[in-house]
């Protein structure tokens, strides 16, 4: 009981002591000079501060306690609470005041400060008036404590920053700035400054002088010297003190502190690089800086929205077949309507779209046939921004219905007609971003007016045609074989149905004026060169189709090969020469012999009771794969019990090298009767100097003989 | 076969005990407030994955990919390098070439002579790029494209290195770019498969294509792209017979489904499912694709701007036309090939003639979907497997010369679909050899194209015999210069 009576002595004397250093402290603080080991006293304020608060509030509490002062155990605990309370909190006052003489500054510590003191006296006030009735405590203790509370909050404001407490139930700005609305000091600095530097540096702890709070404080810099350089961040001291190891004494934000991001350090070292503007926009600056880079990772292009979203259920009712409906990014309330499937589509389903009338910022209608369609629904899309209604047969009056959606930004309206209804109506569009219009029927007058109306519209009038002749493309020749026997009919086509077509049987070449016209199936008797063209107005001519066709001829009644083909290209001997098959235009099919090191040399014996009249040789030229015309090609004739020579000539030579093609020679041996024939093709022994094989041998390659 | 059975009947009695369970287990609801998918039943993170897709705004919502297999030369097409016409036939400097590997067709080559472009190149567009002479149609459109120079790649021969673009691997058993992109993002039109693919040839040397390419791998069959043929009849057996209506093939249908579900419940084997889906999308294609293939309502213009050929079947350029129907028409990615651009001789010949086939129909596609507005949303790629070599495969002459396979540095283009206009990207060395600066790998190629597509290819994975695999493997940065 002494025991206890001594000690309560004890702390009611030295809350005296407290009473009068606060008082001290709390007036002419600035004006002491105190030792250093004293600040260590002062930087034990935010440990001990809550001993008070435990304390003072047990102590407070007891007051409540019905009929507490019949129970005198009770009232002892609460007393002597409230005792050690005041003390504790007259030591956390005096380290408070000592603390509150380094780098802080402005309003919340002074709030702090004096409703500290303020809490302080008032408690010691109570203990000692604590006899009193208690209708008078009650209400003191109800005071004292919510000055407890707010003194206690405004502390944690200082160390943990503003609104830290309430912060994870706020509403979350989850709004992403647009990339064509950011800022790069508000939205990429700042952000950064707030969230690693800013408990430290600012209204309330101005560390080393330096605040970043507001602009000014940036601008004058700190203790040390001005924040930043323009433009030169190897001597800015905010990236200097960020770039020393993290040992270091002045290394920002110091080491027990969250640290900056790779990220976050590149925002502020470009930053800084590029002027340290307090004002440039992000799309100030040349996209190829990498502060644009960066700032386009960062901020989303696409516009936010921030209305409601649909009903879901309503979303997946309005998704089947032919529509498609889809947020346009996920977790945006903006959806995207599409559809597709001419022949599924009915205009009246436009209606559905009612049921998202505010959502709906783009419409895609390309090709489905809205010719006549009820276009008013689409008047009450509240936030539609993009219609896409290519080739979709649209009149002037659905065009004037377009033409009211002020929130429209991006229009399509290729392939469908514009008359000058319809161009007074998109006249008024001022406040379109894109517009296309091509294939549209507008004259150049009609354009430029359109342009000149709609100044701030990129419009598309798309690839004009007209103006550029490019050629035409071959026909396509149809026919059974190259080689025929009695006659064959040849189809040609061309995939434009307007354009003239024109061939020739002799080998001239066809030409637009002369040549003659195809107009139904070509039936060829004879062997002959067939080569077509087409022509069309606004076109210039087609390359040519040429075909050799081939009448086949009379079986020699012998014939025999009396040289022998290249053994990776012998096919079926000299029977392959006779089998009327031509082959196709590929030397390795097995229906071409081929020769290299030796000429072909092949005897044939005629029938007596015929005349020949030509002798037709079918051969390959591929000058890639060294397959060129023969060096030199000799007929000789036996009558009799003689050869003569007929032929021995060297047939039109290569000159460069082009693509596989089959040609024929052709020799009139109608003049002489023999009885027997003997060709020979003497393939090239040297390839010509302009040929990468230059040099080596070339080959010849035949597929077929006719006698005819 | 048996093995997936049993794991499709352990996977679906899991997830049956593991959503009974949630509902059973009363004390446990406070645990699910705080972890919300705690008792959701959900088979994998894979789901999850799946459903938050896209991951982010897509600046894409199509890809057209021209792709020009056999591999074009950058020399003679956007890498201007006038050192090699100046050092004609001169030695390639082993500096230079830096111990890279030959492929077995120059391997035995003892002299490695350097060789200018056959063609004469001019600058064009605001950008100023350098377009060689074969490609008069392209310059007119480069200021709406995106011309790479520093492309490079790991494999030295067509058909690992078409693989490797088209799937991310060398090997052929993943799912191609297309499937992934179907899997991930699913079909706008569910009239029309998502991913469908189209081949031509042209009259230079050639080299295949395989159904690997456009495989969907261990992806669901759904997602396999679907090839065009060439003749005018573009989707085969699409058509009913003479004299059954649309109810009797319907009727027809839904028979089969009903069996079709009946063996399913049986085996629980998914390509059940997957069979049943496409025979509802082929019925459905019945109607949409005669509607998409039909030119007759394409106006003159159109002709004009692509070529006639574009009437033709089969062509590039009716590829190119059907191509931009098909992206019109929602959908998600249309694959072309164009085969011939092999040129190990005869290069300036069987060059000009590739370039006439292409050059204008491609450039074609980038102006019509820009008259019609959907080049901002659609993005088109045009390419090849690798590049070529700097030095002359076989004897230079004037004007005829070779080039072998080169993968350290060669050309593409990308354009529209959130890719900057009218920009080079990288740079490679004074010999067109090496890459210089900006190198951009395959890998990051295709990381970008997915980060367009508003998908992080990190992120897009699926777990197949036990790991995880993603298109872009292990690797790939997206290449944010070029991302507008």
């Amino acid at each position: 009981m002494l025991k206890s009576l001594s000690l309560k002595s004890l702390l009611e004397n030295v809350l005296f002591i407290w009473v009068g250093l606060v008082l001290v402290l709390a007036l002419g603080a600035d004006r002491l000079l105190l030792p250093d080991w004293v600040q260590v006293i002062g930087r034990s304020h935010p440990l001990l501060l809550h001993f008070p608060i435990v304390l003072l509030l047990l102590g407070l509490l007891f007051t409540w306690i019905p009929e507490v002062d019949q129970k005198p155990d009770f009232k002892k605990i609460g007393d002597l609470a409230l005792l050690a309370g005041c003390n504790f909190a007259g030591l956390t006052v005096v380290a408070g005041l000592i603390l509150a003489r380094e780098d802080y500054d402005g309003d919340a510590i002074l709030w702090h400060q004096w409703s500290g003191v303020a809490v302080f006296y008032l408690c010691t006030g109570l203990y000692f008036f604590r006899d009193q009735p208690k209708k008078v405590l009650k209400p003191i203790s109800l005071l004292l404590a919510a000055g407890i509370t707010a003194t206690g909050h405004w502390g944690a404001n200082i160390t943990h920053g503003q609104d830290f407490l309430l912060a994870p139930i706020q509403e979350k700005e989850a709004e992403i700035t647009p990339l064509a609305e950011a800022e790069v000091f508000n939205d990429m600095v700042l952000p950064i400054l707030e969230n690693k530097c800013m408990s430290c540096h600012k209204e309330g702890k101005i560390k080393g002088e330096l605040r970043m709070d507001h602009i000014e404080g940036l601008q004058k810099g700190g203790k040390s010297g001005p924040f930043v350089l323009a433009g030169d961040f190897k001597n800015s001291l905010l990236i200097q003190r960020i770039d020393l190891p993290m040992e270091e004494k002045k290394h920002m934000p110091p080491k027990n502190k969250a640290q900056l991001t790779e990220e976050e350090l590149e925002i502020l070292t470009e930053w800084v690089a590029n002027g340290a503007s307090f004002e440039q926009k992000v799309v100030e600056i040349a996209p190829e800086n990498k502060l644009f880079v960066l700032a386009s990772k960062k901020f989303d292009s696409k516009k936010t929205y921030t209305f409601e979203s649909a009903d879901y259920s309503d979303i997946k009712e309005l998704n089947n077949f032919f529509r498609k409906v889809e947020a346009i990014y996920p977790e945006s309330p903006a959806l995207e309507v599409s559809y597709f499937g001419i022949a599924a589509f009915d205009p009246a389903s436009l209606n559905d779209l009612k049921k998202i009338k505010d959502q709906v910022v783009k419409l895609n209608l390309n090709k489905m046939p809205l010719a006549g369609a009820d276009l008013s629904v689409l008047k009450e899309l509240s936030h539609l921004e993009e219609v896409q209604a290519n080739f979709t047969d649209l009149d002037s009056k659905q065009i004037e219905v377009l033409a009211l959606i002020k929130t429209l930004k991006h229009l399509a309206l290729s392939g469908n007609k514009i008359d000058s209804d319809a161009l007074r109506s998109l006249g008024e569009m001022d406040q379109l971003i894109s517009l296309y219009l091509w294939q549209t029927g507008l004259s150049s007058s009609d354009q430029s007016s359109l342009k000149s109306k709609l100044v701030n519209t990129e419009i598309d009038f798309g690839f004009d045609g007209s103006s550029t002749i490019y050629p035409l493309n071959s026909p396509k020749v149809s026919f059974d074989k190259m080689m025929f026997r009695d006659s064959m009919e040849v189809v040609i086509t061309h995939p434009i149905k307007t354009v003239e077509i024109r061939y020739t049987l002799d080998g001239s070449e066809p030409d637009s004026l002369t040549s003659e016209v195809y107009k139904e199936p070509i039936w060829i008797k004879k062997t002959s060169t067939f080569r077509t063209k087409v022509f069309a107005k606004d076109w210039i001519g087609s390359p040519e189709a040429n075909f050799q066709f081939l009448k086949s001829g009379l079986t020699p009644t012998e014939y025999k090969l009396l040289s022998t083909p290249n053994k990776q290209y012998k096919a079926n001997g000299a029977a392959t020469l006779f089998d009327q098959i031509k082959g196709q235009n590929n030397h390795t099919t097995g229906e071409w012999l081929g020769f290299q090191d030796e000429a072909l040399e092949l005897e044939m014996t005629l029938n007596s009771d015929v005349n020949y009249s030509e002798l037709v040789i079918g051969l390959l030229y591929h000058e890639g794969a060294y397959i060129f015309p023969p060096a030199s090609v000799e007929i000789k004739g036996f009558k009799n019990g003689a050869w003569t020579t007929i032929i021995n000539e060297v047939p039109e030579q290569s000159q460069k090298v082009e693509l596989p093609r089959s040609r024929m020679l052709q020799y009139d041996i109608s003049k002489v009767e023999y009885e027997a024939i003997r060709i020979k093709l003497y393939p090239i022994a040297s390839l010509p100097k302009w040929h990468p094989g230059a040099g080596s041998k070339g080959w010849v390659f035949v597929d077929e003989i006719l006698v005819n | 076969m048996e093995k997936e059975e049993l794991e499709q009947g352990l996977n679906l009695n899991r997830r049956k005990f593991l959503s009974r369970l949630s509902l059973g287990v009363g004390s446990a609801a406070l645990g699910s407030l705080l972890i919300p998918d705690l008792f959701s039943g959900k088979e994998s993170a894979e789901e999850d994955l799946m459903n938050a897709l896209p991951h982010f705004a897509p600046k894409a919502k199509r890809v057209i990919y021209l792709f020009q297999n056999g591999a074009p030369s950058q020399l003679e097409t956007f890498d201007y390098k006038p050192l090699l016409n100046q050092q004609m036939g001169k030695e390639l400097p082993e500096s230079i070439r830096g111990g890279q590997r030959l492929t077995g067709m120059t391997a035995g080559q003892t002299s490695f002579p350097l060789v200018g472009s056959y063609f004469p190149f001019q600058q064009y567009g605001q950008s100023r790029a350098w377009i060689s002479s074969i490609f008069p149609h392209t310059s007119k459109i480069v200021d709406d494209i995106c011309i790479i120079k520093s492309m490079h790649t790991e494999a030295i021969n067509h058909d690992p290195a078409l693989t490797f673009f088209q799937t991310g691997a060398q090997v052929g058993n993943r799912p191609s770019m297309g499937s992934w992109l179907s899997y991930g993002l699913g079909s706008e039109n569910s009239n029309l498969p998502a991913f469908c693919v189209l081949l031509s040839r042209g009259r230079g040397n050639g080299q295949g294509v395989y159904s690997k390419l456009w495989s969907n791998g261990f992806l669901d069959a759904t997602h396999q792209g679907v090839q065009f043929s060439n003749s005018e009849d573009p989707v085969l057996y699409l058509k009913d017979p003479d004299k059954m209506s649309r109810d009797e093939r319907r009727k027809m249908l839904d028979q089969i489904a009903a069996m079709n579900d009946l063996s399913y419940r049986e085996f629980n084997d998914p390509e059940i499912t997957a069979k049943v889906q496409q025979y509802e999308m082929a019925f459905r294609m019945q109607t949409a694709v005669p509607e998409m293939t039909d030119v007759s309502k394409e106006p003159d213009s159109i002709i004009k701007l692509y070529g006639p050929d574009c009437l033709v079947p089969g062509t590039y350029a009716a590829n190119c036309l059907l191509a931009r129907k098909l992206s019109e028409s929602g959908v998600r990615f249309v694959q072309l090939y164009h085969q011939g651009w092999d040129q190990h001789g005869n290069l300036p010949n069987e060059m000009a003639l590739q370039a006439q086939d292409v050059d204008q129909a491609s450039a074609a596609l980038i102006t019509d979907l820009k008259q019609r507005g959907l080049l901002d949303e659609t993005l088109v790629i045009w390419g090849g497997e690798f590049g070529r070599t700097n030095y002359c495969q076989g004897k230079i002459l004037a004007d005829n010369y070779g080039r072998d396979h080169h993968p350290r540095a060669f050309s593409i283009w990308m354009a529209g679909g959130g890719v900057k206009s009218g920009m080079v990207y990288g740079e490679t060395d004074e010999f067109g050899y090496n890459i210089a600066e900006n190198p951009v790998h395959v890998h990051d190629f295709q990381a970008t194209v997915m980060n367009l597509m508003g998908i992080d290819h990190e992120r897009m994975t699926y777990k197949h015999l036990g790991r995880r695999y993603r298109l872009t493997d292990v690797s790939g940065k997206v290449v944010k210069d070029i991302i507008a």
